[in-house]
């Protein structure tokens, strides 16, 4: 009961929105992608895990109404199911978004900072992340039908047929290219460039936020060390991402949308890319505010507001607190745990081989299987140390400050 | 060839083309608005209105010019014209056959021009090729010197040719111009007449939006040359710090405040306000002659604003200070200082928010803001006065509100007691002085450092006063004394007031009181306990004259009521009904109750002996007038003061409070069991101690044991630079002040300070803290206007540097300036003396002005510095006015600090310290014809020649207040010679109250001056003098001459004056009466410092430095 309390406490509304974006996505692979029905077991157990998560929050009365919104998202995507995909039901998700957007405008905190000419761009990085995600995952689901039921994918059929690049190809172009100039200079007009003084050393913004592409990356370094969010990380994102194409041999899916063909491929790419990044830079620019704090969407973004400072380590939590004694000199000893915990992390990807990715390990050869293995194994140690901290108010799971290595 | 398969297309056509037009009005329109977002700039809008205010005006002058009488002159000239016309035409074959051999010759003199001008640019050409071949040695070296010699030649023959031509073209046009010389002088005279009307319909050409030049301020056409632009200085050396450099300022203020620096555009209030004070200087005849008409236009013009119908708005006003600032006759003339440098702002911003203005409180601010139209404010805006402000955040240095605008003075002028017509800056910078702001909040610039200590030294408090007085006292000085500078620190609104708890507020009642008593027990505990024998037994009446005759009203008042001059009511006095001077020395009031008969007397009698440093000079009172003052200000009684309840400290609540301060240091049960063993009175002493720490008590005054600590509060170096973002408004965004006022907090940083000095524990409201970590700063229940004031300072004192050469008195002789300026402040010289022509509180005393301390205004061109030196350190050496019941008291100034005085007035007066005079003999011719001028003149009416003690010279009659003058003889060692003369032309210009009758009144047309004994010496009057002087003269000629010579008079007065001197006088300290007799206290024995033989006592200011 402790430990519910002490996880219903530190929920907050980028946490709780992060589990249940994390579920979102899940019902959204499980439901409307791959046609899962509730009756099914694992089908269930997503749908208990999920509402779970989503309403844990009602007992924590500001979040009782987001609680609510996100319960009944989860339980309608797992009704709709392929449904999603109609195009009325995007239109309909889509002027609910705006909606719901509009209305906020109407709250002058939100709108003071949602409004601010420097994070509309980012407004409008969601609709368009979300309206380019659902286009692309509905052409994958009409993509699978064709495919299951025989037939050719609509970009082959697309390709059969001769076209014009005059003006079929050109002319559209052009005028798109004249509608979005249009678009830029309203913009423009409206929402002046948000300049500001020349730099001055002596008095640093507060806060003092990274560029908008770089917010997930300060995000992390919330949760880690930063040799580890500020160089590791984003070494290993920017060297992984080069090397998917040699991971990923798979010949299926060139040309055409598809699911289902590559069902773990596209669906790490897009938790990692939506969740892990696009998501934590959103949160950066519209739930810090103040001395990193975070604040609700319509929260007023108060410099006083004070947050404890109360992590702990792992070292702490089980010498100090679960053993009730001091934590031992030696460091080898006092972060055996951590680092055993680590490597049992480590292990998961060998384990995994045998085990139930004995599959992808046959599939892909070793070197391949291992990469990409690990690659996988630190995205996901993002999530994971996010909600170890949320839940237990972990700091590092080794903390070696003898020798500047933390995790 | 197949023929091609019709492929059918992805996209309907005539669809695609429909969507492409509309597009494409859709990118017609967006590029408009984008244009058009461009173009449309306030600041155009405001040119637009200014030069409709002009055209208004120009056309009006029109139409004033536009008068029948000139309508008819003209017409008479016309008829003129048309008559020489006639006249031409009689002549006219003659006339053309002249006008034919003109252009005959206008023809040869072109040709024989260019000949000339071409066969010039050979030669030239032709030099270089010489040069070239005789440099390079080349065969043809001598033909090319024959040809440049050749080509010499001929210009010079062209150039005759050419002269010859202009003599004869000039000839034949003075042929043709003879016909036409009668209508030339008609259409000359004519000009005359309209030169001022094209003058006007040229400036009404430029101005007006009829005008074809419009046209350049069309869009895409503007590039060009338009007419509305965007004005600007660029001020080279005044420089903005960028953080990382430094950059000019580019001040484009006047492309809005178009009229600035041009006169002819006040408001009517400025200009009814100016037009009055250039009457008064008129009137007065203080303008010169040769400046008179000018004045006199311009208060015409004044008078035409005041008398118009409409009121010209902002921002197309005259600045309200032209002859101070931005006018080109100003100190500070618009294109070497521009604007920001002053007011703040952003330098190079066009648009009114980015600007940097600054509202002067929330109602203008919301006024400002308001818009009909979001994004583009306009002119249906601005009519209204709404601006579409938006604040600046980013902007370090917004504009000062208009009430703080002075504070931008100290920039450049921070190394000044007082800038010149800076009226209130200099009573701000006083009054920081005098509350001692400077003392707990350390102040790092000349202005505010070594000063004394506001507060009197508490270290023989117990020989003073009583514990029953001072406790009281502590918890609410104001009761006591309304006009106190003590302010207060107990029972404040974050201790007591509405927003606090009643159990907290109980609870802090406890803690207060406790803090208090402790104080009180620590100070009285420490105290040294001499006793001081009481004077004998005096007459309050007589010291009640005394204390209202012999100066001590300078710096002292004695009333708490005043009445209020709006409503007539009595009401409770404040520190602003009086002079800062006033407010140097304590209310008088009720001073009978703190202390006792022994202190006063031997206080008064000489308070240094009480307190080295004390800031109350000595006024060499007999005992029997100390004895008087004495039993007169015992007189003054609060008796019900020290019967008001007082609370008895809790000492569960000390030992708390201890234990508090204790755990600090050690564990809780340490500090329990520290606290069991030590006695309740050890234990106040203890938080007595640390109390005085928390509230530091030793930032103004001297307690023992507190030497060296730190000043307690924020330091202010540069406080007007710190970013709003740094100060914590709290919760509070409008109060209800203790005296009834309503005041809003803005979020700017003038807004914070403003309220923060006018209640100091504002920002604690709705706050939650541990009772010692409350807001401690204590309230000096400052008025708004101080407030205000204070404020002014503050904001005032910022980072921004400018280059060395714009800091103001920054050479060393103004330097000597600042530094005599300091003491004369520290010292409340002004109580008495009239310094740089501002001072003199004691005058609301004195109702004659010939019983008043003098003006020291020229003091430094008037005295010769030794003795200037000799008087200020000991006054008894020289009387000259021995009438004067006002005392120069004897300050004890340490060598250092006469000095520094002298030599400040010398460097005042632009004289130099010592005088090449000073052993002159005078020629007995001019001393005799001195006398015989000094008769005439009847000097001797008011001033005795007879040789005196200096230091006891015979008081003269004064029965008759208007013969009294000072005594001649001591002229010689006090006075510098070229003044002397100076000074009897002139009295009344260099002091304006003076009772010395201008004898030498000046000419109002030459602006020279006039002898009185010009004819008059051949009056039989003065037969005998002119027998006596004739022998002194070549001629009755030369005699007549010089008498009515004025300046030639005075130097034979001054000769005179100097040959009667007397050459000796006492040097200070050295005489009986000086300094003024000791009082030894009893017991314990004090060393007494006896003026100067003794060991200088330690300037207070020094060591109140050394501290830092």
């Amino acid at each position: 009961m402790t430990f519910l309390k002490n996880f219903i406490n530190v929920l907050s509304v980028a946490s709780i929105s992060f589990i249940f974006l994390s579920a979102t996505f899940a019902f959204i692979v499980y439901f409307c992608l791959l046609d899962g029905k509730v009756k099914s077991k694992a089908g269930v157990a997503f749908i208990i895990v999920g509402l779970i998560l989503a309403t844990a929050g009602l007992w924590f009365l500001p979040m009782f109404y987001l609680s609510i919104a996100y319960f009944l998202s989860l339980w309608g995507l797992a009704t709709l199911g392929p449904r999603l995909w109609d195009s009325k039901t995007g239109l309909w998700l889509l002027i609910a978004g705006a909606g719901g957007f509009g209305l906020s405008l109407l709250d002058s905190n939100f709108k003071l900072i949602a409004a601010k000419p420097d994070n509309v761009p980012i407004g409008a990085m969601i609709f368009l992340l979300g309206i380019f995600t659902w286009i692309a995952l509905r052409k994958a689901y009409l993509n699978d039908r064709q495919i299951a039921a025989g037939g050719m994918t609509f970009e082959k059929t697309e390709t059969n047929e001769k076209l014009f690049v005059w003006p079929d190809l050109v002319y559209t172009e052009m005028l798109c290219m004249i509608a979005l100039t249009i678009v830029m200079i309203i913009w423009s007009v409206a929402l002046r460039a948000p300049l500001e003084e020349a730099a001055n050393p002596t008095s640093s913004p507060n806060p003092a936020k990274a560029p908008w592409y770089f917010l997930g990356l300060q995000e992390m370094l919330v949760y880690f060390d930063p040799w580890l969010a500020g160089v590791v990380l984003p070494t290993l994102i920017i060297v992984g991402l080069m090397a998917i194409p040699y991971i990923d041999t798979n010949p299926k899916g060139n040309g055409y949308y598809s699911f289902r063909e590559r069902k773990w491929e596209i669906g790490v790419f897009l938790y990692g890319f939506l969740v892990l990044w696009s998501f934590l830079i959103i949160t950066g620019t519209f739930l810090r505010g103040p001395n990193w704090n975070f604040f609700g969407p319509f929260e007023f973004w108060d410099p006083n507001k004070l947050e404890p400072l109360v992590n702990v380590d792992l070292s702490e939590l089980i010498w100090v607190k679960a053993l009730s004694m001091p934590l031992p000199k030696l460091w080898i000893i006092r972060e055996a745990f951590g680092l055993g915990l680590i490597l049992l992390y480590l292990g998961l990807a060998p384990a995994a081989a045998k085990g139930p990715f004995r599959r992808f390990y046959l599939k892909m050869g070793a070197p391949r299987y291992y990469v990409g293995a690990y690659l996988f194994l630190v995205m996901l140690a993002l999530p994971i140390k996010m909600v170890l901290r949320w839940i237990f108010n972990l700091k590092y799971i080794v903390h070696i400050q003898e020798i500047f290595f933390n995790i | 060839m197949k023929p091609q398969e019709p492929i059918p297309h992805n996209y309907s056509m005539r669809k695609l083309n429909l969507i492409f037009a509309l597009t494409s009005l859709g990118l017609l329109a967006g590029t408009g608005l984008m244009v058009g977002y461009d173009y449309i700039r306030g600041w155009k809008w405001f040119q637009l209105e200014f030069n409709r205010i002009q055209e208004e005006r120009i056309e009006q002058e029109l139409k004033a010019k536009d008068d029948p009488a000139t309508r008819a002159k003209l017409a008479e000239f016309d008829r003129e014209m048309r008559e020489g016309q006639v006249v031409i035409a009689k002549k006219r074959d003659a006339y053309l056959e002249a006008q034919k051999v003109l252009d005959e010759w206008e023809g040869k003199h072109y040709a024989a021009d260019q000949d000339y001008r071409f066969t010039k640019a050979k030669l030239d050409a032709q030099r270089y090729v010489t040069e070239l071949s005789v440099v390079q040695h080349r065969s043809d070296g001598r033909e090319q010197q024959k040809k440049f010699a050749d080509l010499t030649a001929r210009v010079q023959a062209l150039n005759l040719r050419l002269q010859q031509a202009t003599r004869d073209r000039d000839a034949a046009r003075a042929r043709v111009d003879a016909y036409l010389a009668e209508i030339k002088k008609i259409e000359d005279r004519k000009k005359e007449i309209t030169a001022s009307v094209e003058l006007l319909n040229k400036q009404l050409e430029a101005v007006s939006p009829k005008s074809k030049r419009m046209v350049l301020n069309l869009p895409m056409l503007d590039f060009i040359n338009p007419t509305l632009k965007i004005d600007q200085v660029v001020l080279g050396d005044l420089f903005i710090d960028m953080n990382y450099m430094s950059v000019p300022r580019v001040d484009r203020c006047q492309t809005c405040h178009r009229a600035i620096d041009r006169p002819g555009f006040e408001s009517k209030k400025e200009a009814e306000r100016l037009a009055a004070e250039l009457k008064r200087e008129l009137d007065a005849n203080r303008i010169q002659p040769t400046k008179r008409a000018e004045t006199e236009a311009r208060v015409a013009e004044l008078q035409r604003i005041v008398d118009s119908p409409r009121e010209i708005p902002n921002p197309f006003r005259t600045h309200p200070k032209l002859d101070m600032f931005v006018g080109s006759a100003s100190p500070h003339p618009l294109l070497e200082y521009g604007c920001t440098v002053c007011h703040r702002g952003q330098d190079r911003a066009t648009e009114f928010g980015r600007a940097g203005h600054t509202a002067m409180s929330p109602k203008m601010e919301s006024r400002w803001k308001r818009v009909k139209m979001p994004f583009f404010p306009g002119p249906w805006d601005y009519k209204q006065r709404n601006w579409g402000y938006e604040e600046n955040p980013f902007l370090e240095t917004p504009m000062y509100p208009r009430q703080y605008t002075e504070a931008g003075c100290l920039k450049c002028h921070g190394g000044q007691i007082e800038v010149k017509n800076g009226d209130q800056i200099n009573k701000a910078t006083h009054m920081v002085e005098l509350y001692g702001c400077h003392a707990c909040h350390k102040i790092n610039n000349w202005r505010f450092t070594g000063l004394q200590k506001p507060g009197p030294s508490l270290e023989g408090i117990a020989e003073k006063t009583y514990p029953a007085w001072a406790v009281r006292w502590i918890s609410n000085p104001n009761h006591f004394r309304p006009t106190t500078r003590m302010p207060s620190f107990f029972y404040q609104r974050n201790m007591v007031g509405p927003a606090v708890p009643a159990d907290e507020r109980a609870r802090n009642i406890k803690y207060q009181d406790a803090e208090i008593h402790s104080i009180v027990t620590y100070l009285f505990d420490r105290s040294t306990h001499r006793t001081w024998t009481p004077g004998p037994q005096g007459d309050a009446g007589r010291g009640k004259q005394l204390v209202d005759s012999i100066g001590c009203m300078a710096c002292h008042i004695q009333q708490d009521t005043v009445k209020d001059e709006k409503t007539g009511a009595v009401r409770v006095a404040r520190r602003d009904d009086f002079p800062l001077e006033r407010n140097f020395g304590f209310n008088l009031v009720g001073v009978g109750t703190k202390t006792h008969a022994a202190w006063i007397y031997n206080w008064i009698k000489n308070p240094k002996a009480y307190d080295k440093l004390a800031p109350m000079p000595s006024l060499r009172l007999s005992d029997g007038e100390a004895a008087d003052i004495t039993a007169y200000l015992l007189t003054l009684q609060k008796p019900k003061f020290l019967q008001e309840p007082m609370r008895a400290p809790d000492p569960n609540v000390i030992r708390e409070l201890a234990k508090g301060y204790l755990i600090g240091t050690m564990t809780d049960t340490d500090a329990d069991a520290k606290l069991r063993v030590m006695p309740v009175k050890e234990q106040m002493l203890y938080l007595g101690q640390r109390s005085i720490e928390k509230y530091g008590c030793y930032s103004c005054h001297d307690i023992k044991g507190f030497d060296g600590l730190k000043p307690i509060g924020t330091e202010l170096t540069t406080e007007g630079s710190k970013a709003a973002h740094l100060f914590d408004f709290g919760f509070v965004h409008e109060y209800e002040h203790e005296d009834g006022k309503h005041e809003h907090i803005m979020h700017n940083v003038p807004s914070w300070i403003y309220n923060k000095v006018r209640s100091p524990r504002i920002y604690d409201d709705e706050r939650t803290k541990p009772y010692n970590d409350k807001l401690k700063m204590p309230n000096f229940h400052l008025s708004e206007e101080e407030a205000r004031l204070a404020t002014m300072v503050v904001v005032g004192l910022t980072k921004e540097r400018v280059a060395a050469n714009r800091l103001a008195a920054s050479d060393s002789r103004m330097r000597a300036v600042e530094e005599e300026r300091k003491i004369i402040s520290q010292r409340n010289c002004r109580g008495c003396h009239i310094v740089n022509r501002s001072g003199r509180a004691i005058a609301a005393m004195i109702s004659d002005s010939n019983f008043l301390p003098p003006d020291l205004t020229p003091q430094g061109a008037r005295a010769q510095s030794p003795w200037l030196f000799n008087f200020i350190k000991d006054p008894t050496v020289m009387k000259i006015r021995p009438w004067l019941s006002v005392r120069m008291p004897t300050f004890g100034f340490s060598d250092h600090e006469a000095a520094t005085l002298v030599a400040g007035f010398a460097a005042e007066g632009n004289e130099s310290q010592f005088d090449t005079h000073r052993y002159d003999i005078p020629p007995q011719g001019n001393v005799a014809v001195g006398r015989e001028v000094f008769a005439m003149l009847r000097c001797a009416q008011c001033h005795s020649t007879t040789s005196v003690d200096p230091a006891n010279p015979p008081v003269p009659n004064t029965a008759d207040a208007t013969s009294l003058a000072p005594n001649l003889t001591l002229a010689k060692l006090r006075l510098h010679h070229e003044w002397i003369a100076d000074w009897i032309r002139r009295p009344g210009e260099m002091i304006p109250d003076t009772r010395m009758p201008a004898n030498f009144p000046r000419d109002a047309q030459t602006g020279g001056f006039k002898s009185p004994l010009a004819g008059a010496i051949d009056t039989p009057a003065f037969a005998a003098h002119k027998a006596a002087l004739l022998p002194y003269f070549e001629s009755e000629e030369a005699l007549r001459k010089t008498m009515s010579d004025a300046v030639a008079l005075t130097n034979y007065l001054r000769d005179y004056i100097w040959s009667i001197g007397i050459n000796q006088m006492r040097s200070a300290g050295a005489g009986p009466e000086s300094p003024a007799p000791q009082q030894q206290p009893t017991s314990p024995p004090v060393p007494v410092q006896t003026g100067d033989r003794a060991p200088a006592p330690p300037v207070r200011s020094a060591r109140a430095g050394s501290r830092r």
